[in-house]
C-alpha cells in the first residue's frame, strides 16, 4: 500500500505520466508510418534502422548547428533516405522484404556505432543548452497533469498527428488507394491505382515519421547518442501496430501503454522497489509479448502482405 | 552436383560479397581510412598468421552450430531473428551448471551434459514464440525478438545475483579451469566445438534432403498453403523448427563456455545472430555451402576484432559489409529470378 501511495503522491505521478508520454512519442511516430506502410501490403523491418539512422544524424546535426530544428529536419531526412532505399529493394527490385528489412537494420546499427567510434571515439558528447519543450501557459501548472502540458513540440505532432493519419487512411482518396494496393494490388492496378508510387509514398511518409521520432530520441529526450539506441523501439512499433489492427485511431493506446512500462523502469527504481532492476528493465517487452499473445491472434493482414507486386 | 551447378549457385553470393566489400571500400575512404590498406590488414590479420587461422577456427564453432538451426528454421518459413537471445540463454545455463559438475562426472560426460543444457536451455527460450506462432499465427519476428532483450536481462541479472562467482568484483561465474575445457584437435590448437559445428551442419542438410520431416520443412517453407492441403501438419513442423534452431543457438553458447570463454561473463553477448543470418542467407540454405563461406565469415570477425584492437578501423565494419552482402545477394537472388527455392513468406 505503501508503494500505491507513493505512486500516486502528486510529484512522482507527474514525473511518472510525463515520462510515459515522452517514452510513447516515438513508438507514436514510428507506428503511425508503419500503420501505413503494412495497410499498403508492405512489412518494414528496417523500421528500427529508420528510427536509428533518424536519431543519428539528427544528433549529428544538432551538435553541428546547435539548433533542434535543423536537428529533426536532418533526423527525417535520414528516415526519408531509408525509405526510399528500402523502397528500392522491396518495390522496384522486388527484394524479399523481410531479408531486406533485416539487412537494412543490421546495416544501420552497424554503420551509426562505426560513425559514432569514428567521429568521437569512446566519448559521448552531449547536445547541451537545447530544448523544444514547450509549456502551454496556465495547463503547466496544475497538479497532477500539469507533465501533459508540458511536453516537447514534437510529442504534440505526434498526438495531432493520430486523428490526421486515421482520417488520411479511412476518409481519403488517397488512403483508400493505400488500402486497396495493400489488398489486391492487381485490381487497383486496373482501376487506375499506381501501386508502386502509392507504395513508395507510404515509406516516405514513414520515413518522415520515424526519421522524426528517432531524432526526438536522441535530441529532445535525450541529448546524446549511444550505440542501437533505438533498443528495438522499431520492432515495438510494428507490433503496436498489429495490436491496434491498422487502425491509428488505437494506435495511441497502445503507444501509452509501452510507455507507462518503459517509464516504470525509470519509477520504480527510484522508488526503491526491492526488485533486481533487470526485472523492471525487460517489462516493456514482456507486456509487448503477453499484449500479443492475447490481443493479436490471428490477425487479418492485408491480402498481399508481405509480397511484391508484378505488373503483368 | 554438378560442377557447372554449383559455380551457378556460387555466382550470386560471389557477386553479393564482391559489392559489399566494394561498398564498403567506399565507406571508408569516407571516413578516412585507406581502403586498400585496411583490406590488406583484415586479410592479413585474419588470414595470414598462425593465430588468427586458429581463432577463426574457433570462431567457426559457434557460427556454424547456428546455422544449423537457422537452415532449419528458414526453410521451413520460419523467421527465428532472436538467435542472440537464445545463445545467451544456453551459455548462462552452461555457466551455472558447470560448477555443479565440474568435479563429479568424467570429462566426456561434463561436455555431454553442458551441451544438452545449453541445447534445452535455447529451445525453450524458443518455446513461447514457437506456441504463439504454431498455435495463434503471431508474428515470430516480433516475438523472438523481445525474447531477446528479455534474455538480455534475465542473464544480467542470474550472473550479477544467484550464479555470481565473485560478489563484489566483475560478475561471472565460477571460472571452469583450463584442464577441464573442450580439448582441442589433436595436432592443432583448435578446441572440438569445430567437429561439433561440422556435425551440426551436416545433420541439418541431411535432416532437410533425406528425412520425411525434411521434406515437411522444405514443403511448409516452399508453400504453406500446398502443405496444408497435403497434409502436412504443419503447427508441428513450426514447432519442431524452432526448438531445433533455438536449441542449436543455445549449444553454440554453451560451446562457447565450454571451449572459450570458461564462464559466463556480465556484459557479453557476442551477437553472432546478425553474421549467421547473412552467412545462412549466402549459403542459399545449404548445410554444405555453408561450411566455407562460415570460415570467411569467421575470419572477417576475427580480422575485424584483431584490427579494431590495432586501434584502426571499429570492430562494427564487419557488421556493416555483412549487412551489405545480405542485402546484395537479396538483390542478385532477385536479379536471376527463377533460379530454384523460394524462401516461402
Amino acid at each position: 500500500m505503501g508503494i500505491l501511495r507513493l505512486l500516486f503522491s502528486e510529484p512522482f505521478f507527474v514525473v511518472l505520466l510525463g515520462g510515459t508520454l515522452t517514452a510513447s512519442t516515438p513508438i507514436i511516430l514510428a507506428a503511425a508510418g508503419e500503420d501505413f506502410v503494412e495497410s499498403g501490403g508492405v512489412l518494414n523491418l528496417g523500421l528500427e534502422g529508420m528510427l536509428l539512422l533518424g536519431s543519428f544524424c539528427a544528433f549529428i546535426a544538432a551538435l553541428l548547428t546547435e539548433n533542434i530544428y535543423l536537428g529533426l529536419l536532418a533526423g527525417m531526412a535520414a528516415g526519408v533516405i531509408v525509405g526510399l532505399v528500402f523502397g528500392y529493394l522491396v518495390i522496384s527490385l522486388k527484394v524479399n522484404q523481410i531479408v531486406a528489412g533485416l539487412g537494412i537494420e543490421i546495416f544501420v546499427v552497424g554503420l551509426t556505432s562505426l560513425l559514432h567510434r569514428v567521429l568521437f571515439g569512446n566519448t559521448f558528447p552531449v547536445v547541451s543548452e537545447i530544448t523544444s519543450k514547450t509549456a502551454v501557459p496556465f495547463f503547466s501548472s496544475l497538479p497532477y497533469v500539469s507533465s501533459i502540458f508540458n511536453q516537447h513540440l514534437v510529442t504534440y505532432i505526434s498526438w495531432a498527428l493520430l486523428p490526421i493519419a486515421w482520417w488520411v487512411l479511412y476518409r481519403t482518396n488517397f488512403g483508400l488507394n493505400v488500402r486497396a494496393v495493400g489488398e489486391n494490388p492487381a485490381a487497383a492496378d486496373a482501376h487506375g491505382v499506381n501501386v508502386y508510387r502509392t507504395r513508395y509514398i507510404a515509406l516516405i511518409f514513414e520515413g518522415v515519421l520515424a526519421g522524426l521520432g528517432g531524432a526526438f530520441l536522441s535530441i529532445c529526450d535525450l541529448a546524446f547518442f549511444v550505440f542501437h539506441m533505438t533498443q528495438g523501439r522499431g520492432f515495438i512499433a510494428i507490433a503496436i501496430v498489429m495490436l491496434a489492427k491498422r487502425n491509428p485511431a488505437n494506435l495511441f493506446y497502445w503507444a501509452f501503454l509501452f510507455g507507462i512500462c518503459h517509464s516504470l523502469t525509470f519509477g520504480l527504481q527510484i522508488l526503491g522497489l526491492d526488485v533486481p532492476r533487470e526485472f523492471i528493465l525487460m517489462l516493456p517487452y514482456v507486456a509487448v509479448i503477453v499484449l500479443l499473445c492475447f490481443l493479436a491472434r490471428n490477425t487479418r493482414l492485408p491480402g498481399a502482405f508481405c509480397t511484391p507486386y508484378e505488373r503483368e | 552436383m554438378g560442377a557447372e551447378k554449383i559455380v551457378r549457385a556460387a555466382a550470386g553470393p560471389v557477386i553479393a560479397i564482391s559489392v559489399a566489400v566494394s561498398l564498403g571500400g567506399i565507406l571508408l575512404l569516407i571516413i578516412g581510412f585507406n581502403p586498400f590498406r585496411t583490406y590488406y590488414e583484415l586479410f592479413s590479420l585474419g588470414m595470414g598468421t598462425y593465430l588468427g587461422v586458429t581463432e577463426s577456427l574457433k570462431r567457426m564453432a559457434p557460427l556454424l552450430i547456428m546455422s544449423a538451426g537457422l537452415i532449419i528454421a528458414f526453410r521451413s518459413g520460419i523467421w527465428n531473428i532472436g538467435g542472440n537471445g537464445q545463445f545467451l540463454i544456453g551459455a548462462v545455463l552452461a555457466g551455472g551448471i558447470a560448477p555443479l559438475l565440474m568435479d563429479r562426472l568424467p570429462l566426456f560426460l561434463f561436455f555431454a551434459v553442458l551441451g544438452c543444457a545449453g541445447f534445452i536451455g535455447g529451445a525453450a527460450w524458443v518455446t513461447i514464440p514457437a506456441v504463439l506462432k504454431a498455435k495463434y499465427e503471431i508474428n515470430e519476428i516480433i516475438v523472438t525478438l523481445m525474447m531477446d532483450f528479455i534474455a538480455i536481462y534475465l542473464t544480467a541479472y542470474l550472473v550479477r545475483y544467484p550464479l555470481n562467482a565473485q560478489p563484489g568484483l566483475f560478475p561471472q561465474t565460477v571460472l571452469i579451469p583450463i584442464e577441464k575445457r573442450l580439448p582441442n584437435i589433436p595436432l592443432t590448437e583448435v578446441h572440438i566445438g569445430l567437429i561439433v559445428g561440422l556435425i551440426a551442419v551436416v545433420f541439418a542438410h541431411y535432416l532437410i534432403k533425406i528425412t520425411t520431416l525434411g521434406y515437411e520443412i522444405r514443403f511448409s517453407g516452399e508453400s504453406r498453403k500446398a502443405a496444408l492441403y497435403a497434409g502436412v501438419n504443419i503447427r508441428k513442423v513450426v514447432v519442431i523448427a524452432m526448438l531445433l534452431s533455438g536449441g542449436f543457438a543455445g549449444l553454440a553458447g554453451a560451446n562457447d563456455v565450454m571451449g572459450i570463454k570458461g564462464a559466463f561473463q556480465a556484459e557479453w553477448n557476442p551477437g553472432y545472430a546478425y553474421s549467421v543470418i547473412p552467412l545462412v542467407f549466402l549459403s542459399r540454405l545449404n548445410g554444405i555451402a555453408v561450411i566455407p563461406l562460415a570460415y570467411f565469415f569467421s575470419f572477417l570477425s576475427i580480422g575485424g576484432e584483431f584490427m579494431s584492437r590495432a586501434a584502426e578501423v571499429p570492430v562494427f565494419f564487419v557488421q556493416v559489409i555483412e549487412a551489405l552482402m545480405l542485402i546484395f545477394f537479396g538483390v542478385s537472388e532477385q536479379i536471376r529470378k527463377r533460379g530454384g527455392f523460394s524462401w516461402g513468406s
